[in-house]
């Protein structure tokens, strides 16, 4: 059977994805709940890295077949790419904005309760 | 036990003083976050006895409960009863979330508005239950009224609750919170009264479908 270089990236991203997130429950930073649903997520990607024939029925549904529509394809890959970025980004920005708030309102408390 | 209620509170201005008073007399102070109101609702709250804190903007039910619940902990409080400004919970309630708490048998008690006879709209009960199902798939965990804001937080629950999700998306993150802990829950079935001015206050759908995807977005991206 011969790999494709997407065949061997994307495996191996989502093998670091996969251990990333169980690092992570190991830190008690994430549910087990929250790990398997990433578990699943991933490893669905990767079987479909490694089976694209998996997706057989979908060319027959969309018809997608030459390199055109494949680069076509591609490109709406990058551009949800970014816009995910994008939202994590704005999500991160948000956080920030809340965190700088709040401070402010419990530096009120402490002003009143007579703490520094 | 030191008791301190959180009320998050947005132009509540007409009903916060009374919720202030209804509470009062369960709990040793209560702690009213005005969440940026553009109204008088920090003016009424303050002459009705509580202390308020002023979030500058507004950032949301969840952002303002996780400052009150901060606060609380700096007031030194062991046992935290949220609940909302809009009198729709009922303060006769309290005693009946606090009993198993001061008996050390759960770290957090959620009210149940589901659990009693209460006259609640078809669209709300439909909401709710989706609003369920949403965060038992995000979280793992089933509560029969996950979203409701009148909770209370037991010694370990106060210690530990780290809210991060500023809209009404936190109370899927208390469940998650309880989950991730391994904190001991229990439903206790609580009066709700619905008028008018809840019923038109309440979130659109617009606003759910924002909600859920938020909930989900979250906890993929943890």
């Amino acid at each position: 059977m011969e790999f494709t270089a997407y065949q061997i990236i994307t495996p191996l991203a989502g093998f670091l994805a996969i251990a990333y997130a169980w690092n992570l429950v190991f830190k008690q930073k994430k549910t087990l709940w929250e790990a398997i649903l990433w578990t699943v997520f991933w490893g669905g990607i990767v079987a479909i890295a490694i089976y694209p024939d998996s997706l057989d029925y979908l060319t027959q549904i969309t018809g997608i077949k030459d390199r055109e529509n494949a680069v076509l394809v591609t490109t709406i890959g990058v551009l949800l790419f970014i816009v995910f970025y994008l939202i994590v980004r704005i999500e991160a920005l948000e956080q920030r904005q809340t965190r700088v708030i709040r401070k402010l309102a419990l530096k009120d408390l402490d002003k009143k309760s007579g703490r520094n | 036990m030191k008791i301190i209620a959180v009320i998050p509170a947005y132009n509540e201005g007409r009903r916060v003083g009374n919720v202030v008073a209804d509470v009062k007399k369960y709990v040793d102070e209560i702690i009213v976050v005005d969440d940026g109101s553009t109204d008088d609702t920090a003016d009424f709250a303050k002459k009705a006895g509580a202390i308020v804190l002023q979030h500058i903007e507004n950032c949301g039910a969840g952002a303002a409960t996780m400052t009150g619940i901060d606060a609380a902990r700096v007031l030194g409080a062991q046992i935290i009863i949220t609940l909302d400004a809009d009198e729709q919970h009922s303060s006769d309630d309290i005693p009946a979330l606090l009993e198993p708490i001061k008996s050390d048998t759960v770290d957090i008690a959620f009210a149940n508005r589901f659990g009693r006879r209460n006259r609640i709209p078809f669209i709300r009960r439909l909401f709710n239950g989706l609003g369920n199902v949403i965060t038992f798939a995000a979280t793992g965990k089933w509560v029969s009224d996950s979203q409701c804001g009148f909770k209370a937080f037991g010694p370990k629950a106060v210690g530990q609750v780290d809210l991060r999700m500023s809209g009404y998306e936190f109370c899927t993150e208390i469940v998650r919170e309880s989950a991730q802990h391994r904190w001991r829950t229990t439903d206790i079935p609580a009066k709700v009264i619905y008028s008018e001015y809840t019923l038109a206050k309440g979130q659109s759908f617009s606003n759910g479908i924002r909600t859920a995807l938020k909930i989900l977005l979250r906890s993929f991206l943890r």
